[in-house]
């Protein structure tokens, strides 16, 4: 079987490991994503769904900003920018390797929580990449693990990851017989009842797998708490919404005012008053 | 997770050299993904074990009052030792270093104590 003809990404990864190919990935979707291959391993992916390398590093202060954009003036090749990275003392080769497989996992694991659209193959773009990548095959078994596992723990994770956490009161560091560790207390100051998993996960510059998670830890702890879990249709209703109390009886009625009418051509209908004819 | 031999690879062989390891893997603490493995794969341990493990034992330490984070984890049998230690780095997730040790060949107070002292050296 060609790459061309795979029936799924994980299927398409695999044949293009068998071609040794060296390119890019690009799948459409919600998320979708950017899979860069190096010689048939997946060297790096970006996806709106979990942080990048770029923010895993720059987010959580490990590298600061200027000593960043110093080493990216230097070199314009981002997929030598790690060695530079290393030789300018900013960080260890091999911690560097750690937090680069580390974006490859938990973005194939962002990108899997929904189905992916369709996708095509181009040429190498420029890429942290990690050396020498990761195979394809263990990608895949790793993301159904963390699928998996999530899916016992909590249940379906894509609903998971469209949940806004908040926390429960009195849930600060000092709420008797619970210590909490630095981690789980970062993601406890972050939560705020609008941010998403993901939102969490590029506040803090971590993993989104790592923050949910973490997320479970804490419900679990009834630390944080989400009241309902969201649909899995993550668009707002537009259904109205029936009043929950009815007005008072001795309320005036309110006064009924009908909506102005769309002219064409951007009429405005504060200078066209007189309908032009039908209703 | 490649076949060139990489910085991390380079930094796990070369903890085989401590009297007694017979295998070790560097292992995220939250995720369980394990980012390389150097020796007897098996004698290093499972990274989704060593994990929820020391996850655990985190969990039942913190509500029992222990004070800090934890530092290692010393699993003994009549054979082999297992060992947990956790891998600082200045941000980021906590890792750890999970190491088999033989009983037979080495004296296990002076083996951990050495293994401890080199689990800075991993992330270099």
């Amino acid at each position: 079987m060609t790459a061309h003809a795979a029936r799924n990404v994980p299927a398409l990864l695999l044949g293009l490991r068998d071609e040794g190919f060296s390119g890019t990935v690009r799948v459409s979707g919600h998320p979708g994503g950017t899979i860069h291959l190096r010689n048939g391993l997946v060297g790096a992916i970006e996806t709106p769904g979990a942080p990048t390398v770029t923010s895993a590093l720059l987010t959580s202060g490990r590298i600061d900003d200027e000593a960043w954009l110093a080493v990216c003036a230097t070199e314009p090749d981002v997929d030598r920018l790690g060695g530079h990275l290393v030789a300018a003392g900013l960080i260890g080769a091999a911690e560097l390797e750690v937090v680069c497989a580390a974006a490859v996992f938990d973005g194939a694991f962002a990108m899997a929580l929904s189905p992916p659209g369709s996708w095509e193959l181009s040429d190498r773009e420029p890429a942290l990449v990690t050396e020498p990548g990761v195979e394809p095959q263990q990608l895949t078994e790793e993301t159904a693990r963390r699928v998996a596992l999530l899916s016992r723990s909590w249940g379906a994770p894509g609903e998971l990851t469209r949940v806004r956490p908040v926390a429960v009161t009195g849930s600060g560091p000092r709420r008797p017989g619970v210590r909490l560790t630095r981690r789980h207390q970062g993601v406890l100051d972050h939560v705020n009842g609008r941010r998403t998993p993901r939102d969490l996960a590029f506040a803090l510059g971590r993993g989104l797998y790592a923050v949910m998670l973490d997320l479970i830890r804490l419900e679990a702890l009834h630390l944080v708490r989400w009241d309902t879990r969201a649909a899995p249709d993550s668009r707002p209703s537009t259904a109205p919404r029936p009043s929950r109390t009815p007005p008072p009886t001795d309320a005036p009625a309110p006064k009924v005012v009908p909506l102005p009418k769309r002219r064409p051509r951007g009429g405005s209908p504060g200078h066209d008053a007189a309908p032009r004819g039908g209703s | 997770m490649g076949e060139t031999t990489t910085a991390l690879q380079a930094s796990l062989d070369r903890l085989l050299d401590s009297p007694g390891v017979t295998g070790v893997a560097l292992v995220d603490a939250v995720t369980g993904l394990t980012y390389g493995v150097a020796g007897d794969i098996a004698e290093a341990g499972d990274g989704t074990d060593a994990s929820e493990l020391a996850t655990l034992i985190a969990e039942r330490l913190g509500a029992a009052g222990a004070e800090g984070e934890l530092e290692s984890v010393v699993t003994t049998s009549t054979k082999r030792q297992q060992v947990l230690f956790t891998v600082a780095r200045p941000t980021g997730d906590p890792l750890l270093l999970s190491a088999g040790l033989d009983r037979d060949r080495v004296n296990v107070a002076l083996a951990l104590r050495s293994l401890g002292d080199r689990v800075g050296e991993v992330l270099a």
